[in-house]
């Protein structure tokens, strides 16, 4: 389904998405989805633009977010998602290692200016 | 409300210095510069990703139900005399939803759904059920009181109106069709759609 948001911006809202069970479950508070910053909805709505730029079905990511969860059961779910994305975008080719890792530095360097 | 993530604070921050972001907000910012140069993904996309999922996702899709049902008569037939299957024209379905059952109002009957025995509720079309749908004060008084609670809910029904109470199950989950608003005539499907509310397929409120 297509929902209409702001001018120019149309979001292919998946049932594959919101409906993600088990360890891989969206948090939610009152059935809404909860982030407890607001990188967290960044983050989330960029992987989601990711996928599906790439084309590829949502499973790819998913089966990596629960491979980080599966890793890390203790660590927040937002820290897994970040780890998931950077894995997708390395494994299917869109970035290197090193490329992430000189954007990190250049994010870092803008922070502390 | 949305915190949907807007990339430049409000000038109350300008007062005092927020702590460093962690390592994973970085990790997360550079992905995002990363990607955003390689034009994989642009801003208003992940703002309308973040706002539509934070609030639209599970009532979206009923929403969508009402509205066709609204503009098409043939469609509203279809949904009252087997909502599952009209249902699925949409594209919704699956666990939690394969046997849906949808009343309708009218100016004399007004259908309101709980579960009295747990929190039996329609998440394909509804999307997770709010809080208070599974307190027991709302499970435990509906049935015996549906016009004091729905009052206390903020729907004040006229005595002469019809309350009908539906107790979903295991095997049954209801959705409510709500009436038309007054005064919609020009709107699109997709604008009518925008007038659903979750509680108004619930039951708890107009449309």
């Amino acid at each position: 389904m297509t929902v209409e948001r702001r001018a120019g911006a149309s979001v292919a809202v998946g049932a594959e998405v919101a409906q993600m069970s088990g360890p891989a479950a969206l948090p939610r508070r009152n059935g809404e989805l909860v982030f407890e910053a607001p990188w967290q909805g960044r983050v989330f709505g960029l992987a989601l633009g990711v996928v599906q730029h790439l084309g590829l079905p949502w499973r790819e990511f998913q089966q990596r977010l629960i491979a980080e969860i599966d890793t890390r059961p203790d660590a927040p779910y937002y820290d897994c998602w970040v780890a998931a994305l950077e894995r997708l975008v390395v494994e299917h080719g869109v970035a290197a290692r090193a490329e992430l890792a000189t954007a990190e530095r250049t994010v870092r360097r803008a922070l502390a200016e | 409300m949305t915190k949907s993530g807007k990339r430049h604070r409000g000038p109350k921050d300008d007062h005092h210095h927020p702590a460093p972001p962690s390592d994973v907000e970085v990790r997360a910012r550079a992905l995002e510069e990363l990607l955003r140069d390689k034009g994989l993904v642009d801003e208003s996309f992940i703002d309308a990703v973040v706002s539509a999922y934070e609030n639209d996702i599970g009532p979206m899709n009923g929403a969508r139900v009402v509205a066709r049902a609204w503009i098409d008569p043939a469609y509203r037939g279809r949904l009252l005399a087997n909502g599952t299957a009209a249902i699925a024209e949409l594209g919704y379905g699956g666990p939690e939803g394969d046997h849906m059952v949808v009343v309708e109002n009218t100016p004399d009957v007004h259908n309101v759904v709980v579960c009295t025995l747990c929190s039996c509720y329609p998440w394909p079309v509804l999307g997770l059920p709010p809080t208070w749908y599974k307190s027991a004060a709302y499970r435990s008084r509906l049935v015996r009181e549906p016009r004091v609670v729905l009052r206390e809910m903020g729907l004040d029904l006229p005595e002469r109106v019809e309350i009908r109470v539906w107790d979903s199950s295991a095997e049954i989950r209801y959705l409510v069709l709500p009436e038309r608003p007054a005064g919609t005539e020009g709107l699109t499907e997709e604008e009518l759609a925008t007038r659903v509310t979750r509680d108004a397929m619930i039951g708890t409120a107009r449309a």
